[in-house]
């Protein structure tokens, strides 16, 4: 089904080289890495032609994985010319339930995203849970992978698996309960919050030691998890910089430590986070999600240098004219920038003009 | 300091067990309910509105905040039932069909209740038929919802086209909002109001109370 790695870009090697630098110099606080990720429809509309209540997870893991690796191959081969920094990589969709029901729980699925329950009623609840890797999903997790380990074997395609950072994690576990817990179980908190650090270095060792079963002797199999970790800080985007400092950046920084370096995401309806989560040790990445009706990255640049300190950030734009307006201030700092695109046509075009910059 | 500024000021730091005594204490010293509450605790949920709306506190400030109006509320509800005060209007609130956040749904129903909005709280993924349900059942004058998808905000119209559909436009004003919702947006399916957070919400839905 999936040709090798190498035959869905013009250059690999290239592309891994030019990202490889940039985290490197990210992780040293040195700027100067612009690269751009051309966002053509065909990235993106397999998600919602992939309905996830399609499938029974007790019987059809093997469906599942086909349809899915299915898409992600023809995605990958619809712009496979297109010289910018995207490294194909393949993950399970399973929506958002999977990113906290490996710890306990079900998972709601719907057409296009699934749900988890919160289920620690009580703060110090988690004490009482089954030891982590015994839940029926995160055994679930690990076949799914393994299904579409086994397709991709061979083509040397990376694998990938982001997470919850420990405070999204415990405020899928608590819900709303948790901005509470901030105020009035500050102890506790910190307990859910180390054993959510502790869960999340378990289930990713576990992923990423599948992962090396199949990917060790590719070449960059294990690119995007080796000496990695892909976090998100979603509920920390709710609250301010001295509870971050306070509550998230501890336990998240516990994790990155493990792995060694990692790659983040929060939102610019928080921007004022960027400046906490690039503080954090060996930060390489970014991805800053602009939200509507929020202030928009692009338009911050001069403040977003400064307060990255080096860490690349990826934000989007909407046009080249933001991309060519900012370039300058842009190449003070590292940055990713993503443009969607209608076609794949409009894709080699973005490149071509973001070559000639 | 005197105990409206008072009120306010442990409300707005969240401290609940403070305000319950302190709306207790001025109960006890004959001021008149209304005054307590539209003198202490509304002030003081308006200011950490106003706070949150320019990014001064943040969700757990506003939650704690609320949860301090509450308990305050408690003490003071039955001596506001004896003067026979009634809110100042009735909003039905739901985040629609297909969403399950409700973080955002949450805070508008807390700044509501803070400016004395009594709130039907019909929950997450609601559908229209609901909506319409609980229109004819409780005769708001406000209908409030809230979507944080892109996929999930096409819902707001569907209710929208239901109320329409069951003669009952006129008897609401309806208000949406959420992450993707945008005043644009807002005015093509027909909504009253848009508002960008929930302290606007609030200042949107009192000044439909008081057309």
């Amino acid at each position: 089904m999936f040709l090798n790695v190498n035959e869905y870009k013009p250059d690999l090697a290239k592309t891994i080289k030019t990202m490889t630098k940039t985290y490197q110099d990210a992780v040293n606080h040195k700027g100067g890495n612009v690269t751009f990720r051309a966002l053509p429809n065909s990235d993106i509309d397999f998600y919602s032609s992939f309905d996830l209540t399609q499938y029974n997870y007790e019987t059809d893991i093997e469906k599942y994985a086909e349809n899915l690796c299915q898409k992600l191959s023809n995605s990958f081969y619809v712009r496979k010319d297109i010289d910018d920094n995207m490294i194909p990589a393949i993950s399970p969709v399973l929506g958002i339930g999977d990113y906290s029901a490996f710890v306990t729980g079900d998972i709601d699925f719907r057409p296009d995203t699934s749900w988890s329950t919160p289920s620690l009623k009580n703060i110090t609840d988690f004490k009482d849970l089954p030891p982590i890797g015994t839940s029926k999903w995160y055994k679930k997790f690990l076949l799914i992978s393994e299904a579409m380990l086994k397709i991709s074997n061979g083509s040397g395609i990376p694998f990938m698996r982001g997470f919850f950072s420990p405070m999204d994690l415990a405020g899928a576990l608590r819900g709303e309960e948790i901005y509470y817990d901030l105020y009035d179980n500050p102890d506790e908190l910190h307990e859910l919050l180390d054993y959510c650090a502790d869960a999340t270095i378990q289930f990713a060792e576990d992923i990423y030691s599948l992962a090396r079963k199949y990917l060790k002797d590719t070449e960059y199999g294990m690119w995007l998890l080796e000496g990695n970790i892909n976090m998100s800080e979603d509920i920390s985007c709710m609250i301010s910089g001295d509870l971050y400092r306070e509550f998230c950046a501890p336990h998240t920084q516990k994790v990155i430590d493990h792995f060694g370096v990692g790659h983040m995401h929060c939102h610019s309806r928080a921007m004022y986070l960027v400046k906490e989560i690039c503080s954090l040790k060996n930060v390489a990445n970014l991805w800053l999600a602009t939200d509507p009706n929020q202030p928009r990255p692009i338009e911050h640049i001069e403040q977003l240098v400064e307060d990255a300190n080096g860490v690349c950030l990826a934000i989007d734009c909407d046009n080249f004219n933001e991309i060519e307006n900012n370039i300058d201030a842009l190449r003070k700092g590292n940055f990713s920038i993503c443009m969607p695109l209608n076609s794949i046509e409009e894709a080699y075009e973005a490149v071509e003009k973001f070559n000639n910059l | 300091m005197d105990i409206f500024n008072e009120i306010s000021e442990f409300l707005q730091k969240g401290k609940a067990k403070d305000v319950r005594a302190l709306v207790q204490q001025a109960l006890d010293n004959n001021i008149p309910p209304q005054e307590i509450l539209t003198e202490g605790l509304i002030v003081g949920m308006g200011i950490i509105g106003g706070k949150f709306k320019r990014n001064e506190v943040y969700v757990p400030e506003v939650l704690i905040a609320a949860r301090a109006m509450n308990a305050g509320l408690e003490i003071l509800r039955p001596a506001l039932a004896k003067d026979n005060i009634k809110p100042i209007g009735k909003a039905v609130i739901c985040t629609v069909k297909g969403d399950m956040h409700d973080i955002g749904k949450n805070l508008v129903k807390m700044m509501l209740e803070g400016q004395g909005i009594e709130c039907i709280d019909l929950g997450v993924d609601v559908s229209a038929d609901k909506i319409v349900e609980a229109i004819i059942e409780h005769e708001p004058d406000l209908v409030c919802l809230s979507a944080l998808l892109t996929t999930t905000m096409m819902a707001q119209k569907e209710i929208i086209d239901a109320i329409k559909a069951a003669g009952l436009r006129d008897k609401v004003k309806i208000m949406v909002g959420g992450a993707p919702v945008t005043q644009a947006f807002a005015e093509q399916i027909g909504a009253d109001a848009y508002t960008p957070d929930a302290a606007s919400a609030a200042e949107s839905a009192c000044m439909f109370l008081k057309e």
